[in-house]
């Protein structure tokens, strides 16, 4: 009787992992977020001409689902990763991928005859404000990107090489049809869903991905990253 | 997480995707509306190694004349404007004038089949975009 209590036990505390109507849940989630970023990049820009606000529907469709599946599984903000007190462990996870990154990035860049130029990221505007611009994209992208498609992958393949490798995957095809900017936020992707996993701080990995960015635009020919255009905007 | 959270998040997801349909169905309806012209009829009459014939009324604005592109073999081959006398549309109550055909000059065509197609060039409301829109049904005819 007790033995058939504990298994009992252990299958409820195993149930987040095992239960397959759970981890339908997540990836029908996942798919749903990854669908309205679709529809954004590739429908409405498309056909919505000079009305660029209608693409605000599907992102606030999005928010909403993401905030809304959020408050229903009780996930606090620490769990989110929208804390303080692990920046500077995230921040040293995150800076010899960053390190190694920036030098790859030069030495392609010199290898196509590009000379760096820290200005080059959005000649118009200071760089500071620039970057200050890239860090809160950043957050944006990094919020949705690992406090919600990371954590729902864990729920599909658990925490590992598997879920990492889904985000990463899924961070990637958002760039599509940019071949530079696909393998460069795929690689990203593999850092930032990595280091979320170890130690959740959506600050560092905001500060990570409006870095990188500036190494990006700054080091690789513009004929490579076409702007950092992707979807249908990358033929505009 | 319990059940009733479960549903909750079940529904959401299910709002979300009906929203996202409509949302995808009113701007694929906008964008037929905005990229086609509906008063527009045609006919292309004939194709041979030298000429294609028809005409083009836009009803919606009878006095205009229609800008006309021909295709051969999926290939574009030659502009032209439907500004030819035809006092047949005019008759038939199609037109509110006799000026309406296009005659096409086809291009060196090499023996054999081959398929013409006339589309109407269509510029949308704003001007920003310029679509093609078959007129009639597509010709096909040999050269020897």
């Amino acid at each position: 009787m007790s033995t058939e209590t504990d298994r009992e036990r252990l299958a409820a505390h195993y149930t987040d992992f095992t239960n397959p109507s759970e981890r339908s849940l997540a990836g029908w989630e996942i798919a749903s977020v990854f669908s309205s970023a679709l529809i954004a990049e590739w429908i409405l820009s498309a056909a919505a001409g000079r009305t660029k606000l209608i693409v605000l529907i599907p992102v606030s469709l999005a928010f909403m689902l993401v905030i809304g599946s959020q408050m229903l599984r009780r996930e606090g903000l620490r769990d989110l990763g929208l804390r303080f007190d692990n920046f500077f462990s995230a921040m040293k996870l995150l800076a010899l991928p960053m390190i190694v990154v920036t030098l790859v990035c030069i030495a392609l860049g010199w290898m196509s005859g590009t000379r760096p130029d820290i200005f080059r990221w959005h000649t118009a505007r200071p760089i500071v404000f620039q970057l200050l611009l890239g860090f809160a994209w950043g957050f944006v992208q990094q919020y949705v990107l690992q406090s919600f498609i990371n954590r729902r992958a864990q729920i599909v393949w658990q925490r590992g090489l598997g879920s990492v490798l889904l985000t990463a995957a899924i961070f990637a095809l958002l760039h599509f049809p940019n071949p530079w900017l696909m393998m460069m936020t795929f690689i990203g992707g593999l850092v930032w869903a990595f280091v979320y996993q170890r130690t959740p701080n959506l600050f560092a990995l905001a500060v990570s991905h409006s870095v990188m960015t500036w190494v990006l635009v700054s080091t690789l020919p513009d004929s490579a990253l076409n702007h950092l255009r992707f979807g249908f905007k990358y033929f505009a | 997480m319990d059940n009733k959270a479960r549903a909750r998040l079940i529904h959401l997801l299910i709002s979300k995707s009906m929203a996202e349909a409509l949302l995808i169905s009113a701007v694929a309806v906008g964008f037929y509306f905005a990229t086609t012209n509906q008063n527009l009829r045609g006919v292309l009459d004939n194709a041979d190694r030298t000429w294609v014939t028809g005409w083009a009324v836009d009803e919606g604005h009878p006095g205009s004349r229609v800008e006309v592109q021909l295709f051969v073999d999926d290939a574009f081959a030659v502009a032209g404007t439907a500004n030819q006398y035809r006092p047949d549309v005019h008759e038939a109550k199609r037109a509110d004038d006799d000026w309406h055909g296009f005659a096409l000059r086809m291009p060196t065509l090499h023996p054999g089949d081959h398929v013409a197609r006339v589309y109407a060039v269509h510029p949308n409301g704003n001007g920003t975009r310029r679509t093609l829109q078959l007129i009639g049904k597509p010709f096909n005819f040999r050269v020897e």
